[in-house]
């Protein structure tokens, strides 16, 4: 049985939190739609809350404190993403951007990335395509079609059938059917590791 | 082993007064201080080499001569030469003078400065910064052994027939280590030429240090230079020091608090965790140091960063009696007595020269 791994970030501040409840309803359809497929799925949730203060701390010293350090590092290691913010000021609130500025470069390029977000009002929703998207574009992640985004309204009345389930289903399958498709990860790239040698480095420098 | 301090040459506010040096006060302060680091018995004074404000030493050998003529054992070293905007023609001309004016006493480290803007100054642009450091660098290498160079690049116009004078101290070039704080190549081009390494190892995780030392030292070995126990090694540190840690702690604080580069970031106690940065009681420092050495190997040089941040200059001369007085001396005692006999001290000038004596000796140059 092949074994995937999915981070489950949610940049929710509250507590308890509606980002992470939609984050965690995406986890699971994607899990669900995993298994059904015969992967072994392990969800591996990330609330930035938790890490707030190291992510400031390294925008200011320019190196991950060492339980960031393995957060990040279970982040590049995932088979795919779920990354889900509430929406402030017509944007991702500052921690989730925060967070994602100090994510490796090519940490994410190639990661399927279901995106999520919720917000005071339907009005915000748009902010997924504006600036979530465009984010994870320029990380090089594979974006899902399908993004899930929940206003208060959309938790009221659900029973089971709701629009916002039907979303997280797709959504989930989405995400399932890419991470499906493509083989178990290596892991980050070691940033530590030699890729060149002396000869290469000096060739056109030294004509002698 | 060798064990020295390092400078960046910071001019701060001092958190504590609101006093803010000037340059002069800095530059004499800093002048003091390596005078004061000879006089406690330690080897080795490096200064940094910075072209933009808040730092004043822009003009390195200027100020190591200064020092060079008024003391006698001391190693004038630099923390680091910036081998990617400066002329490696120029860098070639002005150690080897300074060389002959301290008798000797000059090596330097090479860094590639890590200050964008810096570099259209001189010039040049820091996305060539690797490529900028492995060609200036192989030609300064040439210009100090080669009497006659011709030579042609892609960052300088090219030369011909070019003699950099003058010619270093009884034909033995400066020893030279290069600086980097997670770049491979530069581990790679440290252990090419069979050069020391230096890890910064202040600011940033043990796990830099000993994947950066870990990676030349094996290729030290690859490039057939000797065991890669036998490679070079130097690390920085940064310590405080008082008698009893509590007050060590109690008078560093806002100094750590309101410091350039991690100042308003981490506590005090998780950068002392994170990163090697030690703040206590000189037996604690002793003890933090020799874990050093643990993750590294056997290695031949420690400078430690004793005078940033506006630390006044009495703390400093205090922190350096403490440093000079109790700790070294342990310090010494301790890796000399760990390091096997086929693990080299840090070259010297003398230990160069009778190397190089030794291997042109009469029945070998027939």
């Amino acid at each position: 049985m092949t074994r995937r791994t999915l981070a489950v970030v949610s940049a929710g501040l509250g507590q308890p939190s509606s980002t992470r409840l939609l984050a965690d309803q995406l986890a699971a359809a994607a899990r669900d739609e995993l298994v059904g497929r015969g992967a072994d799925v392990e969800l591996r949730p990330v609330d930035l809350r938790e890490h707030a203060h190291d992510v400031v701390n390294h925008l200011l010293t320019g190196f991950a404190p060492t339980a960031l350090r393995r957060t990040l590092d279970a982040v590049a290691a995932a088979d795919g993403l779920i990354a889900v913010t509430p929406i402030f000021n017509a944007s991702y609130n500052g921690l989730f951007k925060s967070f994602f500025d100090v994510v490796d470069r090519d940490a994410l390029a190639g990661t399927p990335v279901l995106v999520g977000a919720t917000g005071g009002t339907a009005r915000h929703s748009l902010a997924l395509e504006h600036a979530v998207r465009p984010m994870f574009a320029y990380l090089r992640a594979v974006v899902l079609p399908t993004a899930v985004f929940a206003a208060p309204e959309d938790w009221a009345g659900d029973d089971g059938d709701s629009a916002l389930r039907a979303r997280i289903r797709r959504a989930g399958a989405e995400l399932a059917e890419q991470v499906d498709r493509r083989p178990a990860t290596s892991g980050p790239a070691d940033p530590f590791a030699l890729t060149t040698d002396f000869a290469a480095l000096l060739a056109g420098h030294d004509p002698t | 082993m060798q064990f020295g301090i390092f400078t960046v040459g910071d001019v701060t506010v001092d958190p504590t007064t609101g006093r803010l040096p000037s340059e002069r006060d800095r530059i004499k302060a800093m002048t003091t201080i390596a005078l004061k680091a000879e006089e406690v018995g330690l080897d080795v004074f490096a200064t940094g080499e910075h072209h933009n404000p808040p730092f004043v030493p822009s003009s390195p050998t200027t100020m190591l001569g200064w020092i060079a003529a008024r003391t006698e054992r001391l190693i004038l070293s630099t923390s680091t030469t910036l081998i990617t905007t400066n002329d490696p023609v120029k860098i070639a001309e002005d150690y080897a003078m300074l060389q002959h004016l301290a008798d000797g006493r000059v090596d330097l480290m090479m860094g590639r400065g890590n200050t964008g803007p810096v570099y259209p100054w001189f010039g040049q642009d820091i996305r060539n910064g690797i490529p900028l450091a492995i060609e200036n660098y192989d030609l300064l290498h040439r210009l100090w052994r080669e009497d006659v160079v011709d030579w042609k690049g892609r960052f300088r116009t090219p030369l011909q027939s070019f003699t950099s004078t003058p010619r270093p101290l009884d034909g033995v070039p400066p020893f030279v280590w290069h600086g980097s704080i997670r770049s491979p190549e530069i581990a790679e081009q440290a252990a090419y030429y069979g050069d020391g390494f230096f890890a910064n190892h202040i600011f940033w995780p043990r796990e830099h240090t000993e994947r950066m030392v870990g990676l030349y030292r094996e290729r030290f070995a690859h490039y057939g230079h000797g065991s890669p126990d036998q490679a070079i090694v130097g690390l920085g540190g940064q310590v405080f020091m008082r008698r009893n840690s509590q007050d060590a702690v109690r008078e560093f604080r806002p100094y750590f608090d309101n410091a350039p580069v991690y100042g308003h970031g981490p506590s005090l106690e998780e950068f002392t965790r994170e990163t090697p940065l030690t703040v206590g009681s000189p037996q604690q420092v002793i003890d933090r140091t020799l874990g050093f050495r643990e993750y590294v190997g056997d290695y031949q040089r420690q400078l430690f960063l004793m005078d940033h941040a506006g630390l006044p200059l009495k703390t400093v001369l205090e922190q350096l009696d403490l440093l000079g007085e109790e700790v070294v001396p342990v310090l010494r005692k301790e890796f000399d007595s760990m390091r096997p006999v086929h693990v080299p001290e840090a070259p010297t000038h003398a230990a160069l020269l009778a190397a190089r004596d030794a291997a042109t000796s009469p029945e070998e140059a027939r």
